[in-house]
């Protein structure tokens, strides 16, 4: 299916899903209306001081009818189709359907055109906001155009970095693909769309709720001012200032919205070619990031540690604990390279080191992993010579797993017994088999090509200048630092959310025809 | 069964009490009830079974004696990870301490490898921050307070479970006398447990992790056989160690019982302890006498029988690893002249005490060993045994002897 680039166009899936919404049980905030209020007379005498006056803000509700059909003009069928009985099914007859749009969905579905948007009762969408272009005052300014200005440009923002019209598309492939009768003969399949459409929803609802929280200050605004209510002014206006705060968060969560992107991780860092000289910039880039999981209160764990012979790492890997651990750490997937004058070098030349970095989400437990096959196991400890048993007393334990079908190698040292280094390393091979799988599927899905890059090594992301001027800059991004020291204290924030900024506020327009019709 | 109080001695294991950082322990610690026979007094037990063992070298076996003369010896000591953080030393001192234990460890470099095979110096530097680890009070993360060390101030005071002074002595045995990184700490890491040791008592090994893998795969894969009732034994159980990680490979439910039979005084007492310290006090009963000595009721009705028994051979005895053979008791290593004289008593027994369909597995040396012991069992012993396999550990020694009774 394809989307027109027209904004007309494009607007049509976002109230085909709003109009879902509203369907759909959630908090909201309320617009108290005469119906709302009889269904839920708490909340109602709670806003009673403003309730007489409310009503009147409503424009007459769109039919239901006239207005879908209107939709099934512009938007192809099969996906009205779904919507339709998306709806159809969480409601429990035709009837509360209109009710609920009514009352819940009247005051976005407006009679013009420009109904298919949200809007106040005087048609401002956010849209119009935008353009309309009002000046944006600090916050401590009073005006409520700024405010809803600021407001609306983080929504705008935010639709851009959750790819919004992309994601439209992808809950209605979803939605279709869960309506086929036969698609629960793959529970796992089914499940795991099930999720992803779960997730999607939510995500979307919460945007969809934030517009329409916009709109509904506003209104309350100008309905204020009409009445002369200051006290309802103030208080409309006020909550635009929370809103506006708000939205300065949702912007940075928004960058954090891929499926993977909640987990923890692993972090592997691997020296170059390069001798000590490269292991120690590999050691340093770990360390780097073991302070900056500290920093962002992370728990971190050593799992394998490869040590350099004279000095640094060959390689090392470390878990980090935490909600979106691996969010912020997969922009560090890369080779990073160091320019300095190296201390191990007795003439102080001036040498160049790379360290290449790999990080792995660990998937939580409702998603599906990839099932490992006992037999496809080959696991051995480094022998650690003489006849083994009780003729040898060492604590090391280390831990060889290989995955002969994939050849994927994992050890694990760093525990204290056997046992828990075979077990470390079975997670570190599950999760890695996990990645592994889901870059394949990706791959099968033209949409995700953009990750399978992600996950390569070829590419250099970052260059560390000690020597001859002190500057650390993102070749990605051109994010620059120039205290190296900083940075390699574990202060590469800056550096994650310049990235993430970049690699998502990029023109939506270009991912918008991924599904190639 | 009565319940006998054990005292534990609150110094570090080993350490001289009249040390001016003698660790005492709270009274808490002091009174432990422990699970004993009723039947056996240790003296009489003792002096009383005669141990299936053909060595001449029995007269100079060390410390494990059996005398109560050595009563101090044989109480159980805590170990370093449980014990309350009642010490505190300044970051200053505590890095002093680091930085000295470190380069001591560096020192060391490969020359106890090259001599013995014992540890390299990058081995002893993980066991540093191990000690570390287990003297600092649970949630203070050894690396971040290394870094902490850099930048913090040197004036803070970091709580401690064992004084910075012993810290010193405790490190300086670890290198110059070679005492055991486990008997330092008196604890050993092994599966998913942390069990007590202390000297007088073998430290579990690595490979003997995968024997309970073997009873847990055997108990699964013959599901009618029923094994997962009934009594098992552990034979020569030290630490508790096979017995513990059976009881809880065999899942609850069921009337089962593991008994675990340790000639060695000091040897029961950890292992009541360590059971003790994961609840399996009801599962497991720790006997102290010879292999089957204690267990006469049981006759062909076991259900199940592991053992890591000694099967070292008396003449490779003197050359092991020094942390080895100058520290860990003769008696749970050395087997005799061709390091079978316990496992061929342990084939007897087999044959005897398990019930038809009962499951047995031995820890050997390697393949000599197993080649043996099946070639034994099949001829010698011809008749009493089924499925009889020998299975590798992870590094490719065969090390094990599995099989059924017939």
């Amino acid at each position: 299916m394809r989307l027109g680039r027209s904004r007309s166009g494009s607007s049509v899936p976002t109230n085909l899903v709003r109009s879902l919404f509203s369907s759909l049980p959630g908090p909201r905030t309320a617009i108290p209306s005469s119906s709302h209020r009889s269904a839920s007379p708490v909340e109602s005498s709670s806003t009673a001081g403003s309730s007489s006056s409310v009503p009147r803000i409503l424009n007459p509700p769109f039919g239901s009818c006239r207005n879908l059909s209107h939709q099934k003009g512009t938007f192809s069928a099969p996906a009205y189709d779904i919507v339709k009985n998306i709806i159809r099914s969480s409601c429990s007859s035709s009837s509360s359907l209109v009710s609920r749009r009514r009352y819940f969905g009247g005051v976005r579905l407006l009679s013009n055109q420009a109904a298919v948007e949200a809007s106040t009762s005087d048609g401002l969408t956010v849209e119009g906001i935008l353009s309309s272009q009002w000046t944006i005052l600090d916050e401590s300014e009073g005006d409520w155009k700024s405010h809803a200005a600021a407001i609306a440009q983080s929504i705008h923002l935010i639709k851009k970095r959750l790819q919004w019209k992309k994601l439209l598309v992808r809950f209605q492939v979803l939605s279709a693909q869960l309506e086929k009768p036969d698609i629960w003969n793959d529970p796992a399949h089914a499940g795991r769309l099930s999720r992803e459409q779960g997730s999607l929803l939510s995500r979307m609802k919460e945007v969809v709720e934030f517009e329409r929280e916009l709109l509904e200050n506003i209104d309350m605004i100008k309905l204020a001012r009409e009445e002369n209510d200051s006290e309802l002014e103030l208080e409309s206006l006020n909550a635009l200032v929370r809103m506006r705060r708000i939205s300065k968060e949702k912007e940075l969560e928004a960058l954090l919205a891929g499926e993977q992107d909640p987990c923890s991780c692993y972090i592997e860092v691997q020296a170059g070619a390069g001798g000590t000289e490269s292991m120690d910039w590999a050691a340093m880039v770990m360390q780097m990031y073991k302070l900056w999981a500290q920093r962002r209160g992370y728990g971190v764990t050593v799992v394998d540690e490869m040590s350099g012979d004279i000095a640094g790492i060959k390689r090392a890997t470390i878990k980090v604990d935490g909600e979106y651990a691996f969010g912020y750490a997969k922009s560090e997937v890369g080779v990073h390279r160091l320019v300095r004058i190296s201390p191990f070098d007795s003439n102080k030349r001036r040498h160049t080191s790379f360290a290449a970095v790999a990080v792995i989400p660990i998937q939580g437990d409702g998603s599906t992993r990839v099932q490992i096959n006992e037999s496809d196991l080959r696991i051995d400890r480094f022998r650690s010579g003489g006849a083994g048993g009780q003729s040898v007393n060492k604590t090391e334990s280390a831990i060889r797993i290989v995955h002969i079908p994939t050849g994927i190698t994992v050890t694990c040292q760093n525990e204290r017994s056997q046992h828990m280094n075979k077990a470390s390393a079975m997670a570190v091979l599950q999760s890695r088999l996990d990645q592994l799988e889901r870059a394949r599927q990706a791959q099968m899905n033209a949409e995700h090509t953009q990750s399978l890059t992600d996950i390569s090594w070829g590419n250099q992301i970052r260059t560390y200048v000690m020597h001859p001027y002190r500057m650390v800059k993102d070749l990605r991004t051109n994010f620059e630092v120039s205290d190296p020291d900083s940075v390699l204290d574990g202060d590469i924030d800056g550096f994650i959310l310049s990235y993430l900024s970049a690699s998502l506020d990029k023109d939506e327009d270009d991912r918008l025809y991924w599904e190639g019709g | 069964m009565k319940l006998k109080a054990v005292r534990f001695v609150g110094s570090v294991g080993g350490l001289s009490s009249s040390s001016s950082s003698f660790l005492r322990l709270p009274p808490r610690f002091f009174l432990f009830p422990h699970q004993r026979p009723r039947s056996i007094s240790s003296s009489a037990a003792l002096s009383s079974v005669p141990r299936l063992r053909l060595s001449s070298s029995s007269t100079t076996w060390p410390p494990t004696s059996h005398s109560h003369s050595h009563s101090h010896s044989l109480l159980p000591q805590l170990p370093l990870f449980l014990r309350p953080p009642k010490y505190a030393a300044s970051l200053s001192d505590l890095q002093i301490w680091h930085d000295w234990a470190k380069s001591l460890a560096a020192s060391v470099g490969s020359t106890f490898l090259d001599s013995d095979n014992g540890p390299h110096s990058s081995l002893l530097c993980r066991e540093l921050g191990w000690l570390l680890e287990d003297a600092l009070p649970e949630g203070t993360d050894p690396s971040s307070l290394l870094s902490q060390m850099r930048l913090g101030a040197p004036t803070d005071r970091v709580k401690l479970k064992v004084g910075i002074r012993d810290l010193y002595s405790l490190w300086r045995r670890r290198i110059e006398e070679r005492r055991p990184f486990q008997y330092i700490v008196g604890c050993e890491h092994w599966r998913d447990l942390v069990l007590s040791v202390q000297e007088g008592v073998l430290i579990p090994r690595p490979e003997t992790e995968i024997l309970v893998d073997l009873v847990a795969d055997a108990v699964v894969s013959k599901v009618n056989a029923r094994l997962n009732d009934r009594v098992w034994a552990d034979l020569g159980t030290g630490s508790g160690a096979i017995a513990i990680g059976i009881a809880r490979a065999l899942g609850s439910g069921g009337c089962r019982k593991v008994i675990a039979t340790d000639l060695s005084s000091v040897a029961a007492q950890v292992a009541s302890f360590n059971v003790q310290r994961y609840g399996l006090q009801d599962i497991i009963e720790v006997r102290e006498g010879s292999w089957f000595e204690p267990l006469k009721e049981f006759q062909g009705k076991l259900t199940g029988l592991v053992s890591n028994p000694p099967y070292i051979p008396s003449m490779n005895i003197p050359g092991l690893q020094a942390e080895v053979g100058k520290h860990e008791p003769r008696l749970a290593l050395d087997g005799g002249a061709d390091g079978l004289d316990d496992l061929l008593h342990l084939c007897h027994g087999a044959a005897s005490m398990l019930r038809p369909g009962g499951y047995f597995a031995f820890e050997t040396n390697g393949e000599r060993q197993c080649k043996f012991l099946v070639d034994y069992m099949e001829n010698e012993l011809k008749g009493s045994f089924l499925d009889i396999q020998v299975v590798s550990d992870f590094a490719g020694f065969q090390r094990f002897v599995t099989g059924f009774r017939q």
